[in-house]
């Protein structure tokens, strides 16, 4: 049996990866990921102590003070911290890119044919399962404490839906990070720089109008108050408010910049 | 040749170990951060984050949470003196030590005195923001000096008291994680809210641990609020916890400089 060899010049290659190539790629990489999650449970220590430790110490150190009793602070710190514990596990993201990136992993990513876009949007369809791990814990421990949201179930289930879209949208700035940065601590020194006051200077943890006048108009313009404002429509009205569109648009935003952003830089790195 | 008293050598090697530790301070950028940024972050955060929000009986909270915040910078300060101490037991300089003519503990002490440094230019530092983002403390010169009297005693507790940690551990990683409690333990007092906010548990605890009394002595000498019996009580405490700390770090070190 002979088996007949095109040459280069008479074949006809397809650079480009379909859609449906494209996403069968990507979850051929999300498997991966979550194959080493499984190996090192450690990676979901973020998701699972820090929304409890937080909810747990913010409502019941400051909550009496803030809003006169704890169960009247509630409607305010669980939102809050739902965003909080998105971003914060979106920043383990980059870290986690840069760390392959730095053992040579990718350089052998690219030796394969597939998607470019597969092994940076791989481990991110794979972390919405950290996204949902945290958002679920914190509601728990809100329900727990005593929260009774009144959006009721389907409120409560669409601020769910939202909060893992906008950890999933935030962490492409962190992988974009992690792959323009060298190193993974840089990353998460970076990370931090931009969540913490993305997370402090916002309407998370206290009013907005309790503020000086100066930090009011910052927080107001804070995309992360945008979506908590968003997440309490849903979550304490169950109300369907512009702050969702405007949330959802804002992640829309992110992705369409910080997606491009970060395949071009990872096609130039590795 | 001129002969000098053991005093003096011991006082001698002291200050020189003394010296290698301020120079690992100045070189060690991280700890450095850790001591002096964090706090200055978290007075500003809660002062134009949290301050308008809480509740606490005083015009400007400000004045309510400014010892806290020395407190909890001289927690910091703890943290990077127990790692340093774990650090020197665990990369073998300590062995090398025992093999010179100098007085065995005065590693130790260079680690502590080191630390106090630390913590009172962290502290000066703290004070200083918070008089600009409006802390107006009324004490009178001899209420200034029974407060920095008092921030020495603190100070100095838990300096020994991380050392005994740092000495403690087995590694680095494990004297980092020992250091959470003191970390965490100025925010279960009235540093920051007055206990009669919290629920009935944690009031009860926060009116029973040791950060809580002396938050209330250094707020009532600086800001001339009812102090009672809480001067006291800090006294006993971070006597007491120096005492303790002090006598366990010296078994700790003879039992872990034997064993190598």
């Amino acid at each position: 049996m002979s088996t007949l060899i095109i040459p280069a010049a008479g074949r006809r290659l397809n650079p480009h990866t379909s859609l449906r190539e494209t996403a069968s790629h990507t979850f051929s990489m999300a498997w991966r990921a979550l194959k080493k999650m499984q190996r090192n449970p450690e990676q979901f220590f973020d998701v699972v102590i820090q929304p409890l430790l937080f909810t747990a110490m913010f409502t019941y150190i400051f909550g009496g003070a803030i809003a006169g009793d704890v169960k009247s602070y509630l409607p305010t710190i669980i939102t809050g911290i739902l965003v909080q514990t998105s971003l914060t596990a979106c920043m383990a993201t980059g870290t986690q890119m840069r760390e392959d990136m730095e053992k040579g992993v990718f350089d052998r990513f690219r030796s394969l044919p597939m998607a470019r876009i597969a092994p940076l949007a791989g481990p991110m369809t794979a972390d919405l399962l950290r996204y949902g791990i945290a958002a679920t814990l914190t509601i728990i421990t809100g329900l727990l404490m005593g929260y009774r949201p009144g959006g009721g179930f389907v409120g409560v289930a669409a601020g769910w839906t939202l909060v893992v879209i906008a950890g999933w949208s935030l962490s492409w700035i962190f992988a974009w990070l992690g792959t323009v940065l060298r190193t993974a601590q840089a990353v998460q020194g970076a990370g931090m720089m931009i969540m913490f006051p993305l997370t402090f200077l916002s309407n998370a943890f206290v009013p907005a109008d309790t503020l000086p006048g100066w930090l009011q108009a910052f927080v107001k313009a804070n995309p992360v108050s945008l979506v908590i404002n968003a997440i309490r429509d849903l979550m304490n009205d169950g109300a369907l408010t512009r702050n969702v569109a405007w949330a959802l648009l804002g992640c829309a935003v992110i992705v369409a910049i910080f997606a491009p952003l970060a395949v071009r830089s990872y096609n130039r790195k590795v | 040749m001129t002969t000098h008293s053991a005093f003096y050598w011991a006082a001698s090697d002291s200050l020189t170990m003394v010296g290698r530790s301020l120079r690992h301070t100045r070189r060690n950028f991280d700890s450095l951060l850790l001591t002096v940024l964090l706090p200055t972050i978290m007075l500003l955060m809660f002062v134009y984050v949290f301050g308008g929000a809480i509740t606490t009986g005083f015009d400007q909270y400000v004045n309510y949470v400014v010892p806290g915040i020395i407190l909890l910078s001289t927690g910091y300060g703890a943290s990077s003196t127990a790692v340093s101490v774990a650090n020197d037991m665990v990369n073998g300089i300590v062995d090398r030590f025992r093999s010179l003519p100098i007085l065995s503990t005065a590693v130790l002490t260079g680690h502590v005195v080191a630390s106090v440094a630390r913590n009172v230019v962290a502290t000066a530092l703290v004070v200083g923001l918070a008089l600009l983002v409006g802390f107006r403390p009324n004490a009178e010169p001899v209420e200034w000096m029974a407060t920095i009297a008092l921030l020495l005693l603190y100070i100095l507790a838990m300096s020994w008291l991380a050392v005994a940690l740092g000495l403690l551990a087995g590694n680095v990683e494990s004297a980092s994680g020992f250091t959470v409690i003191i970390l965490f333990l100025p925010y279960l007092s009235s540093a920051f809210v007055p206990t009669g906010t919290m629920p009935t548990v944690l009031r009860q605890f926060s009116e029973h641990q040791p950060i809580t009394p002396m938050t209330e002595t250094v707020r009532g000498l600086l800001m001339g609020t009812p102090i009672g019996a809480s001067a006291m009580l800090s006294l006993a405490w971070f006597g007491g916890i120096l005492v303790l700390a002090y006598l366990a770090a010296g078994y700790l070190f003879k039992r872990r400089a034997a064993r190598s």
